[in-house]
């Protein structure tokens, strides 16, 4: 059996509380993201980020017909997928993100340069840059980063240069056998946490269980999703079509794109290094 | 692959999340944008004093200002991507590995070795000139100049598979045509500031190779840059639809291609006065820099509005 941990997270379960985005900041010390008015249903977070790593999303659905206008409400908490295959952790050219123990992708803050590669790489838009980061804080080292803080180390931040910053899945946590702060949190048991073939055996079932009761799920991730990307070890039970959770339908793993990409280059590098080396030689 | 997100009434029937961005676009202004345009002059250059022949005395000159710019560029564009590090120093975390399934990794060495390379072959050139002593030459076998072009063309063609190789929807639906049209703009770049540099020192011979081989190269890259826009489709559209195709066509197909190519035929088939022909040349060669500045200029800023795209980013390019 593998040893990788991850989360299974059940979206029919969700009631979109938002405790584990609540967990997630405590444990982690993330700072607020502010107090922005979307006007997107309930989400008022948006999407994930260098500093928010948990995101719940609420879609409204109105459907009307001869008996009447039918609603549903859909919650889902986003997280980073710990891809088998991960975009940033290919990309990374400092060595800063790695698979640890728990084959869960880890970024290394003190050893990331902040080059942003790995935010283009990642085919979910997961990884993002937190812009003001102070490297001797304490333990993750975004205490700093708390609003009551901001002001005194301003100083000390200013050009600092930032890194990238994702979900750890709780390293810290989980190197002492703590559950990661939002599944803990989570009231309803939508984000469940352990070992991903474990959790792939519940998923499955889970999925019988509402076919047989006439609703329509399936799991995204706990099969490979294609692309190269392979299965994810933090992986989701829908009951609408992904992009309508903002999932990619069709991932696809940036770095499958090398061969062609080089091919291409050598190919016009020969070609205009001949035409040079016509014009250039003597007759 | 494209028409998959081309049938009329597409945007209708997928649903999106409030038009969220699904992806991250990057958060990379002018000096990533700098650093592409000089990685590819820095390629183009290190064709050129290889090419350039030691017996012709004015194609010696020609040498030597390829191997002298391409040192300084070399020594200039490390300072303008670390400044977009924050913390410069953090540049030498690039160095404690070498990553073959990063881009970003293998162009940093190869930016290094290129360095190298560019430094010992314009020690010689010094050296031979009598500005530095004589036997430093020996700092830099012959077999140098064939390594610094060949490492040249890696430098030209890795910031384009540095984009293509990333998950945003415009730089991967170009993964051949990204890099191969960066490689041809970096020889039309090092060709324009090759006989801009030998016109202010006088060096005239040179010209017209330089112009010609700059003419096939931009040839090349204008072929390279019109398929990629049928080829793209959909995702090609925050690079050439609006106001930012417009500029893509005016700068870089305008001004950097087709009008220096019509200056370059101009010189080549009129017999003009020397210092006519200079400015002529000169223009032409300043015309061409700026196109090939655009284009980066124009990819960069059209991945973070690719990137802005959720409908763009459910089906990924392959």
């Amino acid at each position: 059996m593998s040893q990788a941990t991850g989360f299974f997270t059940d979206t029919t379960l969700c009631i979109g509380c938002k405790a584990c985005e609540v967990a997630c900041k405590q444990w982690n010390e993330l700072p607020s993201d502010g107090f922005e008015f979307t006007g997107d249903s309930y989400d008022n977070t948006s999407e994930l980020s260098g500093t928010t790593w948990r995101h719940v999303a609420f879609i409204e659905q109105n459907t009307a017909d001869e008996a009447g206008v039918h609603s549903r409400w859909l919650m889902s908490s986003d997280v980073c997928k710990h891809c088998t295959n991960a975009g940033c952790l290919e990309a990374c050219p400092t060595g800063a993100i790695i698979r640890n123990e728990f084959e869960s992708v880890f970024i290394q803050p003190d050893i990331c340069n902040g080059c942003g590669y790995c935010v283009v790489s990642c085919p979910f838009g997961v990884v993002d840059l937190i812009e003001k980061f102070d490297p001797h804080g304490s333990r993750y080292n975004l205490a700093s980063l708390v609003e009551a803080r901001r002001e005194e180390n301003k100083t000390a931040l200013q050009g600092s240069g930032g890194i990238a910053g994702k979900c750890t899945l709780c390293y810290d946590r989980q190197k002492v056998g703590f559950v990661p702060a939002c599944a803990k949190a989570c009231p309803t048991d939508s984000i469940q946490f352990g070992n991903v073939d474990e959790l792939r055996e519940r998923a499955r079932k889970r999925v019988d269980t509402l076919t047989e009761r006439g609703v329509a799920a399936q799991l995204y991730g706990a099969d490979d999703v294609g692309g190269g990307v392979g299965p994810l070890n933090a992986f989701f039970l829908l009951t609408d079509r992904p992009e309508t959770y903002n999932l990619p339908t069709a991932p696809v793993l940036p770095s499958t794109r090398q061969p062609a990409a080089y091919t291409a280059a050598a190919v016009t590098v020969l070609g205009l290094a001949l035409a040079g080396w016509m014009i250039f030689r003597n007759e | 692959m494209s028409d998959l997100l081309e049938p009329p009434g597409r945007e209708d029937v997928t649903p999106t999340y409030y038009d969220r961005p699904l992806l991250k676009g990057p958060n990379w202004g002018w000096s990533v944008v700098t650093y592409l345009f000089l990685g590819g002059l820095m390629g183009g250059l290190g064709l050129i004093q290889l090419l350039a022949d030691s017996s012709d005395p004015n194609e010696r000159m020609l040498k030597r200002t390829a191997r002298v710019s391409a040192f300084i560029l070399a020594a200039a564009n490390p300072a303008i991507l670390t400044s977009h590090l924050g913390r410069p120093e953090r540049f030498l975390h690039m160095l404690r590995i070498a990553k073959l399934k990063s881009p970003m990794s293998v162009g940093v060495w190869g930016l290094v070795l290129y360095s190298g390379a560019a430094g010992a072959n314009t020690i010689r050139e010094l050296a031979v000139s009598g500005a530095l002593p004589r036997w430093m030459r020996f700092l830099a076998p012959g077999f140098l100049a064939p390594l610094q072009a060949l490492l040249g063309g890696y430098i030209a063609s890795y910031t384009g598979v540095l984009l293509s190789a990333t998950a945003n929807p415009l730089w991967s639906s170009g993964k051949r045509h990204i890099p191969a049209a960066f490689v041809a703009s970096g020889l039309t770049s090092a060709c324009a500031l090759s006989n801009l540099l030998s016109i202010l020192e006088g060096n005239d011979r040179v010209t017209r190779r330089l112009e010609r081989l700059e003419m096939i190269a931009g040839a090349t890259e204008l072929a390279i840059l019109t398929h990629f826009e049928k080829h793209a489709g959909y995702y090609g559209k925050p690079l050439f639809t609006g106001a930012r195709g417009e500029r893509l066509r005016t700068y870089t197909r305008g001004v950097g291609i087709l009008a220096p190519m019509a200056l370059n035929i101009l010189g080549t088939v009129l017999p003009l006065p020397k210092p006519v022909d200079a400015v002529r040349g000169a223009i032409a060669s300043v015309l061409t820099l700026v196109g090939g500045y655009i284009l980066r200029e124009s990819m960069i800023e059209a991945g973070k509005d690719s990137a802005r795209d959720p409908r763009a980013a459910f089906v990924q390019p392959a």
